[in-house]
């Protein structure tokens, strides 16, 4: 929006900087004239995942201030940050719009987008566009197996999920001397809960390792009703269940186990976002206890997490820092980084720094923020974590870990006077 | 009429020459306009003209989708081809649906819930399918160029969907025009007196479900190669028929430009109302917004916006495109 | 063949099947009398279920108990919206009555997500985790009193309409407007009680359904779907059908998909029919029934 310049205009500008440069000093003119570098935020604020998609924005502003406060991008001046908001509606026809109308607004990187489907409709058109794109969480690996040169994905991917789920099962079982465990898996019908659940399957075939399945249930998303799946569970008498499930679901199936008393050493998820959101140990309190997911996670002794998650929690009550939170403000240091050292706003500026990318962080579990050639981040990785004592605790890898893992359950679901 | 022609021709010329002047972002909003004006001109064959209401058209979408990739992945076919075999395909399951419908003597809303069923089925079965990507959804791979039908600017996306537009408006405009749109509309109208006069009601049911599911099957293979990523989740849904039907309706259904002028007010509300009012903590307002529109822009023009452009333009240009 | 799982299915489904009739018996009454497609009859469930999930956050009071706040609440609601809405769209083409129902529902259910929030929220009530055992078969508790305050409710609703004066009138209404018009029935007004009872069937049914499962905003859609399966199913208008059809349909989305795959197993193909495929089984009842017997199992007059 250019401000038409004329004489009256001038004047008042004029007026306002002599003012303002009279109260309180030299600085301020500086601070007037400092450009702004726009980058866009594209999450499903609305839609059937709106909860993670509000949470994702949250972190990103967050970020965004925080940079701000601390001097924004120096290289470029002090320039602040400003974060263009976009809405996906989970839907890939609007995030191609959305992702369309802040490139058009300015926005020199995106990022987004939690879901794998939006993230592909947004990386193909920021490779036509030639804007570069930080994929703060999307799991499914295919987006950069696509040759785009502007896509980077900070989040781990499910192969590294899987792979990491395998040498923590590998540890419990060496510690507990357990030759072989049987199990059952169950996922969601969703993106993540299908490829999560496919996944874990073939890597366990692949790597022949001693965990048996005995069954593999699917059911719907947004499934009202477990009781049928879990009679099922209950029937194939499993050692452990293996759980791929969202907020709703997870609860659901709690409830069902905990009803239809089924037996079980342990739950344990390959990877899934149910088991650790706030509201799961809120409404299960004493049931959600020794349920164990394997995910990519904050790094509880990390300096970084105890910050951001301190500052989180205050602004938003009742919230805290989990992985997808996590690793959206990450993404957002990932572009300020890169930023910082391209020293330019220009896309093939950007798309070279990072590429060069070693940020150091402890705010999530793994090590510096590191791309390959495909643009996947090879230090991104899963941390094993526990509710014990309605809290959650990082239990692996060790030199992250809060608290000691415990396998089996002490308690049934049923014996926790509930 | 004439006049009316002229007008037509002069906003074809518009259309024509935006691209020089428009940023990305809004050909990319034209480009959904048309490309949902298609679909509802499609969905109006069937549904418009001879008044067999369907709330399962996403699932020809799909299945023009599905099997444009399908023949890419197996026998390298260019979706321009590949595309008609797919509307074939459509076609023949739009027999099928019409078969138990109408042979069965379906109507109304047991219409409404045979399509609402098999648009669902479809969905589940294709969700369960390896080959279409399952639960994943299939990831497309860019390789731009007019064979593959992929481009990296918005301009050639448009021409295209502008192209499918004028598509579906000479196929609607001779079909009103013929033999077997009159009957169609007869159908429509009385179909107790249609058949005792002796029009076949089954075959010319069957036929307007052809045409319509073909053509809509059509526009499947534009949204594989215009947005990379393919899941019966979005587009073989509910939600995805209710977009469908929603422009036809609003811009008056059993009308040549009924889709046409219906999409170019809808789609452009629906991106307003997300720039405005999509705000923190309030998110899910510009959907309240949107919904109270439909419900209000329905009882307000109940035989679609182009009734009533039709009474305050009717003294300025009469003509037979507009019923 | 695993038959005690397939009994503890069936029972499970059956009882779910309790709750579903009631949903369906809400919808059943609005098309029979107005000919509507309330499709946004899920999304008016999950406010009841909303409603019900408040009470119990503010004053303690178990959903088995505000379910009846719920219904109270969705009868005004639906009187409302049938006064101001759906009156006016009673005598539109079909296809023109589905769009400012789908309005209504875009509006109840993102009216829900800014009052209440997207998360899902699953709230401790005082039985959600008690459970009988009859044997080696498994009955939830809260199932088990939602099926039997469901049945109730429905009691009282064929009650109702037999024996009060506005009742018969509603029915009278149904069957024929004009003769109603002619002996100076306020049409409207019936309708707008008949609307107001069935959403308040489907308020109560969303209070009975708190206990058992996670509410969000946008879980209503699937609700709408089948209630219509049902009342097909059952036969238009009657609410008996709608009660059966509830419980065959609760049954059938169960016990479906394990029955399917013991079959292919039994004639040698190594298929299984996914649990995820289960809504297939509903749908697939849907038209056989619509094939075979259109006016529905206890339908009286044809289509």
């Amino acid at each position: 929006m250019k401000k038409k310049m004329n004489r009256r205009t001038f004047l008042k500008y004029s007026a306002a900087v002599g003012a303002t440069t009279a109260i309180s000093g030299f600085p301020t003119i500086l601070k007037a004239q400092a450009p702004e570098i726009k980058i866009a935020s594209i999450q499903p604020v609305t839609g059937v995942i709106s909860d993670i998609g509000i949470s994702m924005r949250r972190a990103n502003q967050m970020a965004v201030d925080d940079i701000n406060a601390k001097g924004g991008i120096k290289s470029k001046g002090g320039a602040k940050l400003k974060l263009l908001l976009a809405d996906t509606e989970a839907k890939e026809e609007v995030a191609r719009t959305e992702a369309e109308r802040v490139i058009k607004e300015g926005a020199v990187c995106l990022v987004g987008p939690f879901l794998s489907g939006n993230a592909m409709t947004i990386a193909t058109l920021c490779e036509q566009r030639g804007v570069p794109f930080v994929m703060d969480v999307a799991a499914a690996d295919d987006i950069t197996r696509k040759g785009f040169k502007n896509t980077f994905r900070v989040f781990p991917t499910t192969t590294k999920f899987a792979d990491s789920m395998l040498f923590y099962m590998t540890r419990i079982m060496k510690d507990k001397n357990i030759s072989k465990i049987k199990g059952v898996l169950t996922n969601t019908g969703d993106l993540f809960g299908r490829v999560q659940g496919a996944t874990f399957k073939k890597t366990l075939t692949d790597k022949k390792f001693p965990i048996e399945l005995l069954g593999h249930i699917e059911y719907p998303l947004g499934i009202q009703d477990l009781s049928a799946e879990v009679s099922k569970i209950k029937a194939l008498k499993p050692d452990v269940l293996f759980p791929v499930a969202r907020p709703g679901d997870a609860k659901l199936m709690t409830r069902e186990l905990y009803k239809q008393r089924v037996e079980l050493r342990a739950i344990i998820s390959p990877g899934s976002p149910g088991w650790y959101e706030p509201e799961f140990i809120r409404d299960m309190k004493a049931i959600s206890d020794y349920v164990m997911d394997n995910v990519p996670w904050y790094n509880p002794v990390g300096k970084m997490y105890k910050e951001v998650n301190a500052a989180f929690a205050k602004k938003f009550p009742g919230k805290y820092i989990d992985t997808n939170s996590g690793y959206a403000y990450l993404g957002v240091l990932v572009i300020a980084d890169a930023l910082e050292r391209a020293k330019s706003t220009k896309a093939e500026d950007i798309v070279e720094a990072l590429k060069k990318t070693y940020l150091k962080q402890d705010l999530m579990v793994g090590l510096a923020v590191n791309f390959d050639e495909r643009g996947d981040n090879v230090n991104a990785d899963t941390a094993m974590i526990q509710i014990i004592g309605q809290t959650l605790k990082v239990v692996l890898p060790d030199k992250a870990a809060e608290a000691q893992y415990i396998y089996p359950m002490p308690k049934q679901l049923w014996e926790r006077g509930m | 009429m004439k006049k009316l022609y002229i007008f037509l021709l002069i906003a074809l010329l518009f259309l024509l020459v935006l691209p020089k002047f428009l940023s990305s972002y809004v050909l990319g909003i034209f480009i959904m306009i048309f490309f949902y004006a298609y679909l509802g001109q499609s969905w109006n064959i069937l549904t418009g003209y001879t008044g067999v209401i369907s709330l399962g058209h996403s699932l020809y979408v799909g299945i023009g989708a599905y099997m444009t990739f399908l023949l890419t992945l197996t026998l390298g076919l260019s979706p321009w081809i590949g595309m008609w075999i797919g509307g074939i395909a459509a076609g023949l399951i739009g027999l099928v649906i019409g078969f138990f419908g109408f042979r069965f003597g379906l109507k109304g809303v047991y219409f409404v819930l045979l399509t609402i069923a098999f648009a669902e089925i479809g969905r589940l079965i294709i969700l369960h399918l390896k080959v279409f990507g399952s639960f994943q959804g299939l990831f497309i791979t860019p390789e731009f160029s007019f064979a593959n039908f992929q481009f990296k600017e918005n301009t050639p996306y448009y021409y295209i969907a502008l192209g499918y537009v004028i598509f579906s408006l000479i196929v609607v405009q001779l079909l009103e025009r013929s033999k077997i749109g009159r009957y169609l509309v007869a159908l429509r109208e009385e179909e107790d007196a249609a058949e005792s006069l002796g029009v076949d009601v089954f075959k010319y049911k069957m036929i307007a479900i052809f045409i319509s599911a073909f053509m809509t099957s059509l526009a499947g293979a534009f949204y594989t190669n215009y947005l990379y990523y393919l899941h019966p989740g979005t587009m073989m849904s509910m939600a995805f028929s209710i977009e469908i039907i929603l422009r036809p309706i609003i811009g008056g259904m059993g009308t040549v430009l009924g889709p046409v002028i219906g999409s170019f007010l809808i789609t452009p509300l629906a991106e307003l109302s997300r720039i405005y009012f999509a705000k923190a903590g309030y998110e899910g307002l510009h959907l309240v917004i949107y919904g109270f529109l439909l419900v209000a822009v329905v009882l307000f023009f109940p035989r679609g916006v182009i009734s009533y452009i039709k009474k305050v333009l009717s003294p300025i240009l009469i003509g037979r495109v507009i019923k | 063949m695993n038959l005690n799982l397939l009994l503890q299915l069936a029972i499970s489904g059956f009882l779910l099947g309790g709750v579903y009739s009631l949903i369906a018996i809400g919808l059943s009454l609005i098309f029979g009398v107005m000919r509507v497609i309330n499709f946004a009859h899920g999304e008016m469930m999950v406010w009841g279920m909303y409603v019900a999930y408040t009470i119990l956050l503010w004053t303690g009071v178990d959903p088995f108990f505000s379910f009846l706040v719920s219904a109270a609440i969705l009868f005004i609601l639906g009187y409302l919206l049938q006064r101001t809405v759906v009156n006016r769209i009673l005598d539109f083409p079909e296809a023109m009555q589905v769009l400012p129902l789908v309005g209504m529902a875009m509006v109840f259910e993102n009216s829900a997500r800014i009052i209440w929030g997207p998360d899902y929220i699953s709230p401790q009530s005082r039985f959600a985790l008690s459970s009988l055992s009859l044997g080696s078969i498994m009955i939830d508790t809260p199932r088990f009193m939602a099926f039997s305050l469901a049945i109730i409710i429905t009691i009282m609703v064929l009650l109702f309409l037999k024996k009060t004066d506005m009742g018969k009138s509603i029915r009278a209404a149904a069957d024929n407007r004009t003769g109603a018009l002619l002996v100076g029935t306020d049409v409207n007004k019936v309708y707008a009680v008949c609307f107001g009872i069935g959403t308040a069937c489907v308020g109560a049914a969303g209070g009975l359904l708190v206990p058992l499962m996670p509410l969000s905003p946008h879980i209503g859609a699937p609700f709408t779907l089948i209630s219509f399966i049902i009342v097909i199913l059952g036969g238009m208008g009657s609410l008996t059908g709608a009660m059966v059809g509830g419980l065959i349909i609760g049954v059938a989305e169960s016990i479906g998909p394990e029955l399917i795959t013991n079959i292919f197993h039994g004639v040698g193909l190594d298929l299984e029919f996914p649990h995820t495929m289960k809504q297939v089984v509903s749908f697939f009842i849907l038209i056989v029934i619509m094939i075979l017997r259109p006016q529905g199992l206890f339908g009286g007059k044809k289509g």
